[in-house]
């Protein structure tokens, strides 16, 4: 029997193996395990994830109870790889394992935030709207015009991309259960990634969920939260606003209300937040291992009005059949998600709002709301954030099941040979309805109908796939061989009412093209000696995104590792306990094009209702042909990458070094097409290469170790440059919309720089040291000021991103934070330079607060400095993003041994160190259009295990 | 499953080429998105586009060719100029790279690809092979004619305003091939025999359907080129517009009754319907675009005056978008222009100078556009005004007959150019409708004309022709960014290819002087 130390649980599935031989079993769901012809003096090795190996030299008992203890110890940790496992002592490429006792903590409700700070190359941003989306990037992104998310497999079912939008709900992340997740796989070289071939190319990353056991617990876990926004936007005070406007516009003093009204403060709300998590694990009909878990998270926004609530149902169903030769897996989960999205831009209204006027207005004929209004008509101009919010309803409710029910066949015959079958889908229904009240003001529209928009939506996918695995010894050579096949197939529908009490609404349907994704997988592997490992990876994939010449690609990758230490002048060093030398080459595929399903096939669109034409004044139904790209092929990306992984005195200190390169060629990106030979003048095309180039460095430390003590830590760093290398044409090309005019942009696509580089103008100062509106460096001396005077500086990528994560136990306290990183992204203040120019003052017809910053330069109009390079900051900073401290009770009640109760306090979001001015660093692609804010959060827990 | 492979589109705006065309409206249908190519600017509402680089809104033709024409003279002023492109045009500091420069050169050359794509699906063979029937053959020769007229129509525009295109043509294939550069003179010459070619299968004047040109906007394209043709192509053809407007003008066409008419929201059904020769159509529920028509009536609503409501749209409209320059105004002083109709000034309290373009309280703004009707309704809608824009009208022919009767061309008569001049006049209610030859010259019609076709996208063609564009012998405000004017270089007269057409065709060079 194998059991748990500290609590005498047994433990099931741990690696069991006579030594020196090939010879071993797994232990089943009672601890217990049974190994034949075994002699006294062999020595069993007993391997189980997080926990330290064991040897035992048997002797003439042969019923042995064996005791294993956690270990952050993780070279024997088995890794999740695509279509199999492997062990991190034996991973040929750059994988890093997050198990649940490794999350980053804190008031977390989507999955993607346990591995924030966590994982070397792996950057997550995440608003602070509840339950908001992420942007998931692993080495920075290896597309420009594709998407940059990487692939993310929950038990086997890839899952649609991550930026994936759906009507009514938070995103795709928001409905799972971050406590259903038991652990994390990235996959980040190209050997390892290349068996998932054309979606490969942004890394992987495969979300296991926690299974059944066969004993009963049962595991209650609940968290509250109550946040504050801390920050605001410094904007002028009422009393300091009527000064600025008596100084600056004194016929509009009259304007000036009486009231003293502080906007942010009125939008802005301090909130609180649940979590309840049950979870039932045993064994029913006696045999089926199975865990039950029902979680509810309710959080409220920041934002007036913004709330998420969800209800996740997850089970999973674990039975072995014929003495374990056939093991099934059931995952099914239901989600019920309700929202109510408030608009986020009124935060940028109460920065505009007239101070001096009051929220609420007894006279007003907006339902009691004040509201700028002159000669019977509303006025021009920002309207009030607090009726914009309250007398808006925007709820969403999303209803997703997903799942898969996975056959692990070992042959009765042949048990080195298995035969795996996955079959899952994931569907989502949504609906969205937006109502605002009649009372609601209209922008320049003197019908006041409101709105009544109902949007539905469905998405979903169904997948198949198969594979073949053998795995045999002969001699000191192993040999792992996996072949299969995988099915994938998208769909996404819906449809959308327009407002309906507008009698000239009309109600649309949509429709995607269903991508298909199919593929043939093989890989080998091959160990010699236990030191040399060989893994090689083809995959040849097919997808319904290019035309039937293009539509098949090649992928692979190779990657051999030596495990140097192993050999016999390393053996017995004292320092060095482990150092494994590691190399990969790779190709994978980019097919990921948002929006873009069918762009080879000759197709027509006719107008919609509005978009029609009139002959003789009646309607026709006016049809273009759109734009073709029947060459449109998949985007290459090559990753070249050397690593070495390593252990220090005992492993007390280990990690990895990685260097990679990644060339992606062939570039999807939208790039001019020659005027008049197709139906549009630009269209994805393959061309241009961005190149990257990075550096990995993690660090894990067992500082103390002790009966009483113990302390560990993790750091890594994470050094990148992206930069594009070719771009159509060598043509640039703008991006990065911005705030302030219709279509203004503030970033660059150039040749030699790096994606979405600032392109701004340079400012010119005075002798005092101040700007001078509008005057800039003639940068091409030809006496104008225009365009061709920009230049590029700096740009929203940081060069190095850093994360540290502390936990410390004594006895039963436990103490745990961690800080994250990022130096040398630049962020452009789309604030100050949209909304802080004195012109402002007069917000259309009526009057409008500024940001104080303005008088740090007395800017009188936006579009004279909205492009200056005055607004590019520097906006390195050190954040710490959650401490937690907890006590834990062991056995508090008698009558269940393993029983315990762990209450917890913490902070999330507790310091942020930074030299930018705006509100937060930590930005959407470098603009600060002013983010939804994050809170400062205090949390308070308990976890009570039966 | 490999074959799960071939998928088709599912949304039912989208068809595949070859169901579309089992239906024999489609003909007709893919006409109408040719023509509709000058109005709208994409199939999924006002905010889409099937062209990039710039705001979609911004991308309508008419609206980029008002930005290139009028707004980069001395009519307009936009007060915004933080909407890309819109400052470095109306100050004449343009480069390669402004996106409404672009917006133009793609928009034409799309409506370009789509006249060549209906000649490709409608040549006999096709028509054939797909059965299509007789009475829908007879159709498609005048559709024929219809787009070719539209392809030589974006050429004439290219052709002014840049000075050479990439030349396709209806046999040139669609993908993975490079149009070789035509030059002025090589358009001018594929204009012209366009032109003349499709002449017998146009429809007779005004016997079209409203919206669908016919011969006589055929023959206003070629007046257009005649009377530039000194500037085109260094070679004066006046004696040919003279020709071409005797043509139009005998074609049926009558002046509108009320010169308001022409730019209200039922132009499209009172009397401007004998005026206008051909409009781009809008319309707030059917054809809603950010073109000129909606443009001009939110952006000619004053900042103080906030006069929306009764032209149509909200009170205070686009809050003060545009204004006249200093020099427009000055050609309505004078007691004879106090009623003239043409005048739709409104001074108030606001100064004649503009010394800040951002303060939309300074210069006089005007309410020549309208989203009311001449019955005193109102358009649909309050953003999209329902006014179709007047892209060539008939007071525009007979001021091109008195120029090109005052510049040499034979065929006219002055018992003409004056009756054409008083009709305008008296139409106007100016007391100063009895004009002779003697009062009647070159600097007078340019004047005029300024007075009867402001803001109608034709200012540049014709400060061009009268010498008085780039040099420095006419500055009017904020010519080559200075609040009281600036010389321009002569290479300035055409604008240059933009910089992403220029890249992503190598036959193509760029102007001289850029």
């Amino acid at each position: 029997v194998v059991k748990e130390k500290t609590s005498g649980e047994p433990l099931p599935g741990v690696s069991v193996v006579v030594k020196g031989t090939t010879k071993g079993i797994q232990t089943d769901f009672d601890g217990n395990f049974i190994i034949n012809k075994v002699s006294a003096g062999n020595v069993l090795v007993f391997r189980y994830l997080g926990f330290a190996d064991k040897e035992v030299t048997l002797e003439n008992n042969f019923n042995l109870i064996v005791e294993l203890t956690e270990s952050a110890e993780q070279l024997e940790e088995i890794v999740l790889v695509g279509y199999g496992t492997t062990t991190v002592k034996d991973a040929t490429g750059s994988v890093e394992s997050i198990t649940a006792k490794d999350f980053t903590k804190g008031n977390i409700v989507t999955p993607e935030n346990l591995l924030s700070g966590r994982v070397s190359g792996v950057s997550v941003t995440t608003s602070g709207a509840p339950g908001s989306g992420s942007q998931i990037t692993i080495r920075g992104g290896s597309s420009i015009g594709a998407s940059n998310s990487p692939l993310i497999i929950i038990d086997g079912l890839p899952i649609e991309n991550s930026d994936a939008s759906i009507s009514g709900s938070r995103g795709l992340l928001a409905n799972i259960n971050p406590n259903d997740i038991e652990s994390f796989s990235v996959l980040k070289d190209a050997s390892a990634t290349a068996i998932y071939g054309s979606r490969a190319s942004n890394g992987v990353i495969i979300i296991t969920t926690k299974k059944g056991r066969k004993d009963f617990t049962l595991d209650f876990d609940m968290q509250y939260t109550f946040g504050e926004v801390l920050d605001r936007v410094n904007v002028f005070s009422a009393n300091d606003y009527r000064s600025l406007i008596t100084a600056k516009r004194p016929g509009d003093v009259s304007a000036l209300g009486n009231a003293n009204t502080d906007w942010q403060d009125e939008v802005l709300r301090s909130t609180t937040s649940s979590l309840y998590n049950l979870t039932a694990k045993g064994q029913i009909f006696g045999a089926i291992p199975t865990r039950l878990s029902i979680g509810f998270a309710n959080q409220e926004g920041a934002l007036l009005t913004s709330q998420f609530d969800r209800k996740t149902i997850s089970l999973s169903m674990n039975p072995s059949l014929f003495k374990d030769h056939l093991k099934i897996n059931l995952n099914y989960n239901r989600v019920f998600e309700d929202s109510r999205f408030g608009d986020s831009g009124q935060i940028g209204a109460a920065l505009r709002y007239d101070p001096t006027q009051p929220v609420y207005d007894a006279s007003s004929r907006f339902g009691g709301f004040y509201q700028h209004f002159s000669n019977g008509e509303i006025a021009n101009g920002t309207t009030n954030p607090i009726a914009s919010l309250l007398q808006r309803n925007n709820t969403g409710y999303a209803f997703r099941q997903y799942g898969n029910l996975n056959f692990d066949y070992k042959f009765h015959f042949i048990p080195d040979l298995r035969a795996v079958v996955n079959v899952g889908f994931d569907k989502i229904t949504s609906e969205n309805s937006d109502i605002t009240s009649k009372l609601a003001p209209a922008q320049s529209n003197a019908l006041f109908f409101g709105n009544d928009a109902f949007n539905t939506q469905e998405r979903g996918n169904k997948l198949f796939d198969t594979y073949l695995n053998y795995s045999k010894s002969f001699n000191k050579l192993n040999v792992d061989l996996t072949g299969g096949y995988s099915y994938q197939r998208f769909e996404n529908f819906g449809t959308n009412s327009g407002n309906r009490n507008n009698p000239e609404n009309i109600s649309t349907t949509f429709a995607d093209p269903d991508v298909v994704n199919l593929g043939f997988f093989s890989r080998l592997k091959f160990k010699y000696n236990e030191k040399y490992l060989l893994t090689l990876n083809f995959r040849r994939d097919g997808t319904s995104r290019f035309s039937s010449d293009n539509q098949w690609g090649n992928f692979g990758g190779a990657a051999l590792a030596y495990n140097i230490s192993d050999e016999d002048f390393l053996k017995d060093s004292k320092v060095l306990s482990s150092l494994k030398l590691r190399a990969s080459v790779g190709l994978t595929g980019q097919q990921n094009i948002p929006g873009v399903n069918d762009l080879y096939l000759d197709r027509y669109r006719f107008g919609n209702e509005t978009s029609r034409y009139l002959f003789g004044n009646s309607s026709i139904k006016s049809t273009i042909p759109s734009v073709v790209n029947p060459d449109l092929k998949w985007e290459e990306t090559t990753t070249i990458e050397f690593g070495v992984d390593y252990g220090l005195f005992d492993n007390k200190f280990s990690g990895s070094l990685s260097a990679f390169q990644k060339t992606s060629d062939d570039l999807l990106f939208d790039a001019a097409l020659a005027d008049g030979t197709n139906f549009g003048n630009s269209t994805i095309q393959n061309i241009g290469q961005l190149q990257i180039k990075g550096l990995e460095f993690t660090l894990n430390g067992d500082i103390l170790k002790s009966e009483d003590y113990n302390w560990n830590f993790t750091f890594n760093a994470t050094y990148l440059d992206r930069k594009i290398t070719e771009l159509a044409n060598d043509q640039d090309v703008r991006t990065g919309g911005t705030e302030g005019g219709t279509g203004n942009t503030i970033q660059l696509l150039r040749e030699g720089y790096t994606p979405n580089s600032f392109y701004v103008y340079k400012q010119l100062y005075n002798t005092a040291g101040k700007p001078i509106e509008g005057a800039y460096a003639d940068l091409n001396g030809d006496g104008v000021i225009n365009d061709d005077d920009r230049y590029l500086k700096e740009n929203p990528n940081a060069d190095v991103t850093l994360g540290f994560q502390s936990n410390f136990n004594y006895k039963n306290f436990d103490l745990a934070f961690n800080l994250r990183a990022s130096l040398g992204n630049y962020v452009y203040n789309n604030v100050n330079s949209s909304k802080a120019q004195y012109e402002l003052l007069l917000d259309n017809a009526v009057l409008g607060n500024l940001p104080t910053s303005v008088l740090e330069t007395d800017f009188l109009r936006t579009s004279d400095v909205i492009n200056s390079d005055i607004y590019i900051e520097n906006a390195s900073y050190l954040r710490m993003d959650n401490v937690t401290l907890g006590y834990t009770f062991n056995n508090p009640i008698k009558k269940f041994s393993y029983s315990s109760i762990r209450l917890w306090a913490g902070v999330q979001n507790v310091f942020t160190l930074t030299n930018y001015s705006g509100l937060d660093p930590e930005v959407f692609d470098g603009i600060d259009k002013l983010i939804y804010p994050r809170s400062r959060n205090f949390l308070m827990g308990a976890n009570i295990k039966f | 499953c490999t074959k799960d492979l071939n998928i088709v589109p599912e949304d039912d705006q989208t068809v595949l080429s070859d169901a579309l065309f089992e239906n024999e409206n489609a003909y007709l249908e893919v006409l109408a998105g040719t023509y509709a190519n000058l109005s709208l600017t994409g199939v999924d509402g006002p905010e889409s586009s099937n062209i990039k680089g710039l705001d979609a809104g911004t991308s309508q033709y008419g609206r980029t060719l008002l930005y290139l024409q009028t707004l980069s003279a001395d009519q307009m002023i936009w007060s915004y100029e933080n909407d890309p492109g819109t400052r470095e045009l109306q100050r004449n500091i343009w480069t390669a790279q402004n996106p409404v420069i672009l917006g133009m050169f793609s928009r034409a050359m799309v409506t370009v690809a789509f006249a060549n794509n209906f000649l490709r699906e409608t040549t006999k063979e096709k028509l054939d092979a797909r059965n299509v029937s007789t009475a829908t053959r007879e159709n498609i020769v005048t559709y024929r004619a219809e787009a070719r007229l539209l392809r030589a129509l974006s050429y004439y525009n290219l052709m002014d305003l840049y000075g050479k295109a990439p030349m396709v043509v209806e046999t040139d294939p669609t993908a993975g091939f490079n149009p070789p550069q035509a030059d002025r003179t090589e358009l001018f010459t594929f204009i012209e025999s366009e032109l003349l070619a499709i002449d017998a299968d146009l429809m007779a004047p005004k016997t079209n359907q409203h919206g669908r040109a016919d011969k006589a906007v055929a023959w206003m394209i070629l007046a257009k080129m005649y009377l530039n043709a000194e500037v085109y192509i260094g070679e004066a053809k006046y004696t040919e517009c003279l020709t071409e407007c005797k043509k139009i003008i005998g074609g049926g066409f009558s002046l509108a009754t009320n010169y308001a008419h022409l730019f209200m929201a039922d132009n499209n059904t009172n009397s401007a319907i004998n005026e206008i020769i051909f409009p781009l159509i809008s319309d707030g529920l059917i054809t809603q675009n950010y073109g000129p028509t909606t443009v001009m009536v939110n952006g000619e609503i004053g900042s103080l005056e906030a006069n929306g409501i009764p032209l149509g749209v909200g009170a205070s409209g686009w809050g003060g978008a545009l204004r006249v320059r200093k020099q427009f105004a000055q050609l309505f002083d004078g007691g004879i222009f106090s009623g003239d109709t043409r005048n739709t000034i409104i001074s108030g309290t606001r100064s004649i100078d503009i010394t800040d373009i951002s303060d939309k309280d300074q210069g006089y703004i005007i309410e020549k556009y309208s989203n009311a009707t001449s019955t005193g309704t109102f358009g649909s809608d309050q953003t999209f005004v329902d006014t179709d824009f007047p892209l060539f009208r008939l007071a525009d022919v007979y001021l091109m007959y008195a120029e090109a009767h005052l510049r040499g061309g034979s065929g006219g008569s002055n018992a003409d150019m004056e009756t054409y001049i008083n009709a305008l006049r008296t139409r106007a209610n100016n007391p100063q409708n009895n004009l002779t030859a003697a009062d009647i010259s070159l600097e007078f019609i340019l004047d005029e004309r300024a007075r009867e076709l402001h803001w109608e996208a034709h200012r540049r063609q014709d400060l061009i022709r009268f010498g008085k564009f780039t040099g420095g012998n006419y500055n009017w405000a904020w010519k080559g960014n200075g609040s009281n004017g600036i010389a321009l270089p002569s290479y300035m007269k055409v604008y240059p290819i933009p910089t992403a057409s220029l890249a992503s065709n190598p036959n193509l060079t760029q102007n001289t002087g850029y």
